[in-house]
């Protein structure tokens, strides 16, 4: 269904309680499509020493959107993202068994007053690799919506790093997982946009998929920062992971909503979800919404957990006993703190890489 | 024959079920309308001020839309223009059950009330249909100053404090249901423990339904003063028809600083009751409120119950748990709002979902911002029995203040395996080993209902279980 054709988000919808519609649309008038920027793309591997073997980046085809295009067909923000760009849609193609052998790094450049990107993500069978994308620029407001297929057996490690300056930012993932795929998906977000809202679905039709999902999100000044990820085990022996560490300082908003849903059929589901907030200054403010709906009974289990709490007096101590002053202490325990869930998105060379964009968006050393 | 037929086929074989002719000195036509919360108003003589809040309750109702969340599609079929709202079986509120007309002290007698109230409770109040028939409360509570009445009494007789303490904990607006209560309400209770006062055994309520398309909005208002205590216990039957009866009850309660209560519900209502609720506390310094809520019955229940805690070192406890049978949903939870530094909170829900039920959890945690040092403790259990059975879980943590540690935690799984191998390598058939196996998944909450009615809750269940192999 068009975007024009569907209905606007009530409030009370749980997916648009903390950020109404009218406060992320580009301009606040739902009926109004703006014209939109496109956004320039750059592919490489990581430490630009080799092209990333197997792994290119083309115009989308009639068959690549009738592919990969799968979810999201009534949802508000990926029909508004489909209609700004207006069919010009790129298409990320990792091909079958393609093993690059560093992580693959896509710098998208965001300008303009609106820019829209729809990335369509493709990965072949029994491929494996790590994908960095990497989101930048001064654009006032961005709207970057991915969908896909992660074949059959593949392994694949896809992080998002937020990294965009002041705008703000609507971003909505619909990726299908194949037959036995394992995958890791990560969000980033050590600064960034100003407002964030992002809505992340993975959908695990086919059976023996694994899936965990980590956030690392840090939020500033007066950033509000909303990610709503929803993980459906639609088929036997499905695996999910959820883990989401979100840090709130000064007059920010972070805010966590999963939704983990066991449709009938999926028996042996194994699922979980946890949010963890610290919550660093008198005025932030940390929300946290984990839902389930389980209707099959026949599961390994399935669970969620939040907690919320400042930094730990203890451990501020014992770091001030090794020599540590206050705002030292407390800067290695924030970043230990989202570097817990960075450990869980890929290989050390991910690893570091993410490590190395956190220390400095932070000014510490771990 | 056709008729009840239907009816056990969607309600099983539930021991309530049994109805008595309906024998009514009043009986108001089926609709709503101002005329009807007038007359309402009118017949129980109250006074202006409370007509005044009924007609706009109704006003509020009238033009508030359906909730948009929960099962709305089960809220739909509800037709309020089917419903009666006002039903009077006898002509007064007897404190013998000796003057209660023959046949509404039988259906108490079945119940087992008179025996209980010998027993174990400091005061009974029966209500059946719309107002209470029976009450009665210990000579030496009485001397203490220690006010308990049905509503409407307690409106007549002590007006300034129900006045005082009316629609200030869940006003008329708070939600549609609560506008629908205040609008037509009738019957409930209505208890005041006076400074220092320690009700040692509870007092109960006992509300039943008899008729068809009956609606039941009794309004229940308990002020413990400082440093007082009160367990209130609760609980509630109706007859099986095919067509649907509506409860929609509002609960208020205030613990003045240092104060304790606890309010214990054990609904069991037949399952073609839509059970609507809202119960609320407000407590103040150092006050502690526990809402002990066990959901049987119901076709669908809604009901979420809440305390804010307004007064510094105040605590707050919910134990649930829900059981939700075929065609029934349980969408039952727990609200707590820290307003106040140091203030604590637990909540314990559990769930068992069996032959298509459905149970929901449905929670709200909020620090506020200027609550200093709160600490939240939320677990959520829930058992699938089946494979046409469901559970949710939809906790909304909300914390606006840095010191608050707060924790929520939830689990669905299926009854294991291994307990009932072990169970019945002891010598128990596997429908036993599941009966026991769900007694104790819900003991966190039995353990802390009196004894009569753990006792009662536990050969429940063990008959809800029955048929549940193979």
């Amino acid at each position: 269904m068009a975007y024009s054709e569907l209905e606007m988000p009530e409030r009370a919808d749980h997916l648009w309680r903390y950020t109404p519609w009218h406060r992320i649309h580009p301009n606040g008038e739902l009926s109004d499509v703006p014209e939109a920027q496109g956004a320039v793309l750059e592919l490489r591997s990581l430490d630009g020493s080799t092209e990333p073997a197997g792994v290119t980046l083309e115009v989308a085809t009639e068959e690549d959107i009738q592919r990969l295009c799968l979810s999201g067909k009534e949802d508000v923000s990926t029909q508004f993202i489909q209609a700004m760009t207006q069919g010009n849609i790129v298409v990320l193609r990792v091909a079958r068994k393609a093993k690059p052998s560093q992580p693959v790094l896509l710098n998208i450049e965001c300008t303009g007053e609106v820019c829209a990107l729809h990335l369509l993500l493709d990965v072949g069978e029994l491929a494996e690799v790590e994908l960095i994308t990497r989101l930048s620029g001064d654009a006032d407001w961005t709207g970057f919506l991915r969908q896909g297929i992660f074949g059959n057996a593949s392994h694949v490690n896809d992080v998002v790093i937020n990294h965009i300056g002041e705008g703000r930012l609507l971003r909505t993932d619909g990726i299908h997982l194949g037959r036995d795929a394992q995958v890791r998906g990560g969000t980033v977000g050590s600064g960034g946009a100003s407002r964030c809202k992002a809505d992340l679905r993975y959908i695990m039709e086919k059976e023996g998929a694994s899936l965990k999902v980590n956030g690392s999100i840090l939020t500033l000044d007066g950033m509000h920062n909303d990610h709503h990820v929803e993980i459906l085990h639609l088929a036997p022996e499905t695996y999910s992971r959820l883990d989401w560490h979100s840090a709130c300082s000064g007059k920010s908003r972070t805010i966590g909503t999963g939704m983990l849903r066991i449709e009938a059929g999926a028996k042996g589901a194994d699922a979980g979800q946890l949010f963890h907030n610290l919550l660093l200054s008198k005025y932030a403010e940390a929300d946290s919404i984990p839902e389930l709906e389980v209707s099959e009974n026949d599961v390994v289990g399935c669970g969620h957990g939040t907690a919320n709490g400042p930094v730990d007096d203890d451990q501020m101590f014992y770091l001030s006993t090794r020599g540590f002053n206050e705002t030292e202490a407390r800067d290695v325990l924030v970043a230990a703190f989202l570097n817990a869930t960075l450990t869980e998105m890929g290989s050390t060379v991910l690893h570091q890489h993410l490590l190395k964009t956190l220390t400095q968006d932070l000014a510490v050393e771990l | 024959m056709a008729e009840n037929t239907e009816a056990r086929d969607a309600v099983g074989d539930y021991r309530y079920g049994f109805h008595d002719p309906e024998n009514h000195t009043i009986r108001f036509d089926n609709g709503l309308s101002e005329k009807v919360v007038r007359d309402i108003s009118a017949l129980k003589n109250e006074p202006e001020w409370m007509t005044e809040i009924r007609v706009k309750a109704y006003n509020h109702f009238a033009n508030r839309p359906m909730p948009t969340w929960g099962n709305m599609s089960m809220l739909e079929e509800i037709d309020f223009e089917a419903i009666t709202y006002f039903l009077k079986s006898s002509d007064q509120t007897e404190n013998s059950w000796d003057d209660v007309p023959d046949d509404i002290r039988n259906t108490f007698d079945r119940l087992g009330i008179p025996e209980a109230e010998q027993k174990w409770l400091s005061g009974v109040t029966a209500q059946y249909e719309s107002e209470a028939v029976y009450h009665s409360i210990r000579e030496d509570l009485e001397e203490q100053g220690v006010i308990f009445l049905d509503m409407d009494s307690g409106l007549k007789e002590y007006p300034e404090l129900v006045k005082k303490w009316f629609c200030t904990v869940v006003p008329y607006a708070d939600n549609k249901f609560s506008a629908l209560n205040t609008a037509v309400w009738s019957g409930g209770s209505f208890i005041y423990v006076p400074k220092g006062v320690h009700v040692e055994m509870p007092v109960q309520a006992y509300f039943r339904i008899n008729a068809k398309n009956m609606g039941q909005f009794e309004r229940t208002l308990i002020i413990a003063d400082e440093g007082s205590s009160i367990h209130y216990v609760e609980g509630c039957t109706a007859p099986t028809y095919s067509t649907d009866s509506l409860h929609s009850a509002v609960v208020e309660l205030i613990a003045l600083p240092g104060a304790y209560i606890r309010y214990s519900t054990v609904q069991n209502w037949s399952a073609n009751v839509y059970n609507l609720v809202t119960k609320r506390a407000v407590a103040h310094e150092n006050a502690t409120v526990e809402w002990v809520d066990g959901n049987i019955g119901s076709k669908l229940t809604m009901k979420y119950p809440s305390v804010i805690l307004k007064g510094e070192g105040a605590h707050a406890e919910v134990i649930s748990v829900a059981y939700s049978g075929k065609g029934q949903h349980q969408d039952a939870g727990a609200k707590i709002h820290h307003l106040a530094s140091n203030t604590t909170s637990k909540i314990l829900s559990k769930s068992i979902s069996k032959d298509g039920g459905r149970g929901s959890y449905r929670g709200m945690v909020q620090v506020a911002r200027k609550a200093e040092n709160c600490k939240v403790n939320v677990v959520c259990d829930a058992l699938i029995l089946d494979k046409d059975s469901r559970s949710d879980t939809y906790p909304t943590m909300e914390i606006a203040n840095p010191t608050c540690r707060s924790e929520h935690e939830a689990s669905v799984s299926k009854v294991s395996d291994d307990q009932v191998f072990y169970l019945m390598a002891r010598g128990h058939s596997e429908e036993e080993a599941l009966a026991l196996i769900v007694n104790g998944f819900f003991e966190p909450f039995t353990r802390e209902l009196p004894m009569e009615y753990a006792v009662e809750l536990n050969k429940l269940m063990a008959l809800e279980m029955e048929g549940s192999i193979g």
